[in-house]
């Protein structure tokens, strides 16, 4: 794989050195690709993939293959339409249409909530229509704080949240992977931050206690389980004591919305990775008075947001999720204003 | 026969009546204590007051105003045991006088985009006004 204008020092040969991947993590694109082949889990911005000007895979792109791939979606905000984004159906089409261009399609989508903006049905409906057309075989969710406003997530349940437990919380196995959707909006915390409660905590222990230790887990929540930025509620108040129960565990990743955002922290065993939106962009964590929508010039708001792909990769039975930066990037993915 | 059909008549408009009215009068909403806000307010109204006002316009959650039910962590939307909630509606009205008062803006609530001033205007994603100067 050649380097890109983002790579001085390869050490591991793997794509990736340590400014390559600040930058990158900083922001990427408009969703996640994640791949998983061989024990290790790749994820992808999809504006590292896409050709801004074509809107189709970057010419000459190849992905690995791996055992199998999914894509996280988050932060669609159907219902939105302020000047920093006025038509969030259609980035959210941009993203289905880049999920649908994809060499392999991915097995499953993980949406990780803020379906709605403002929980209304309508906005429910539309984005369920809008996501029938991906090619995948399975879509799952967890809600955000937009999707259970004023009816503590009542409506979000019943279209999106059955066969699940609590306020939504689940969990299912593929591919030998363990992947747990928790639910942390529904009460938040001093200061915003997200709170899971006791009774989701008693379950997650129940829930991992007779996996074995080399079982890989994925995590998925909406507001992030690491304190990103707690000043702006962006962190789980209990996120701790979820962790605790995932620390015997030889790989973990943890896939978040909210922030609308890229970033990723690596903390022992345990891979931390937010996605970007699908609707608008959000300030770098004190980069502004507040959180809250970002208006950037129009023929930046693309690249902005984005979706996330996951690429497994088995290695000593070890998971971990990796920033790549393909061959071809050119842009510099730090330039939002 | 023809009293009978009077009965008819003026029962048949009886009802029509009736119903006239029940059509217009204000319906109890779906949302319990509301004091400021309208009390037939539509969801997506207050859902958007919510968001545009207090959660991006003060930069909180739910829970700044809200407390939670006693027996489980959900929210009580409709208590009023948190004072942050009653100063959220003296601040309501503080807004909408100020509208009326001194931009001539008298019929018109909270959320309506014709509004001069909002909470964001002073309160710029701050819960308390200020405090990020004084920093």
């Amino acid at each position: 794989m050649a380097k890109d204008s983002l790579i001085s020092h390869d050490e591991n040969d793997d794509g990736i050195d340590r400014a390559g991947f600040l930058k990158c993590m900083a922001w990427a694109g408009t969703g996640l690709f994640c791949l998983m082949s061989g024990g290790v889990l790749k994820t992808y911005g999809m504006s590292q993939l896409i050709d801004k000007d074509s809107g189709m895979l970057k010419k000459g792109l190849i992905t690995p293959k791996g055992e199998f791939s999914f894509v996280q979606i988050s932060d669609s905000h159907i219902g939105f339409n302020k000047p920093a984004n006025p038509d969030v159906l259609s980035t959210l089409q941009a993203a289905i249409a880049k999920i649908n261009a994809m060499p392999t399609a991915p097995s499953f989508i993980l949406h990780t909530g803020d379906l709605s903006h403002l929980a209304q049905a309508d906005e429910f409906d539309t984005l369920d229509q809008a996501l029938k057309s991906v090619k995948t075989e399975k879509i799952f969710y967890v809600p955000g704080e937009h999707d259970v406003l004023n009816d503590n997530g009542k409506q979000y349940l019943q279209r999106f949240g059955k066969e699940t437990k609590g306020d939504g919380w689940y969990s299912f196995d593929s591919n030998g992977v363990h992947f747990i959707g928790l639910v942390n909006v529904i009460n938040t915390a001093e200061g915003g931050l997200g709170v899971l409660g006791n009774e989701q905590l008693e379950w997650l222990e129940k829930d991992v206690k007779d996996l074995t230790s080399s079982t890989p887990i994925v995590v998925f929540a909406h507001i992030p389980l690491w304190e990103v930025y707690p000043q702006w509620g962006w962190g789980t108040r209990d996120s701790a004591q979820a962790l605790s129960y995932l620390k015997r565990f030889g790989s973990v990743s943890v896939l978040n919305g909210h922030i609308h955002q890229t970033l990723q922290k690596v903390e022992g065993n345990i891979t931390f990775h937010t996605a970007s939106s699908t609707a608008f962009p959000q300030p770098q964590p004190g980069m502004a008075a507040a959180p809250g929508p970002m208006k950037v010039l129009a023929e930046k708001l693309r690249s902005l947001l984005g979706l996330t792909s996951v690429n497994y990769v088995e290695h000593n039975h070890t998971l971990a999720i990796t920033d790549s930066v393909l061959n071809d990037v050119n842009e510099k993915t730090t330039d939002h204003q | 026969m023809q009293i009978g059909k009077k009965y008819i008549v003026v029962a048949v408009l009886g009802v029509v009546v009736i119903a006239g009215i029940a059509a217009t009068a204000p319906q109890q909403g779906e949302f319990k204590n509301l004091k400021v806000l309208p009390k037939n307010i539509s969801s997506k109204t207050l859902s958007k007051i919510m968001v545009d006002d207090f959660v991006d316009g003060l930069g909180v959650s739910c829970g700044f105003c809200h407390v939670e039910q006693k027996d489980s962590h959900r929210l009580d939307y409709a208590s009023d045991e948190k004072p942050g909630k009653q100063i959220a509606r003296m601040m309501m009205q503080m807004t909408i006088g100020i509208n009326k008062k001194y931009f001539k803006l008298s019929h018109y609530q909270m959320g309506d985009s014709v509004l001069a001033i909002s909470c964001v205007t002073c309160h710029n994603g701050q819960p308390r006004p200020g405090e990020e100067d004084a920093q």
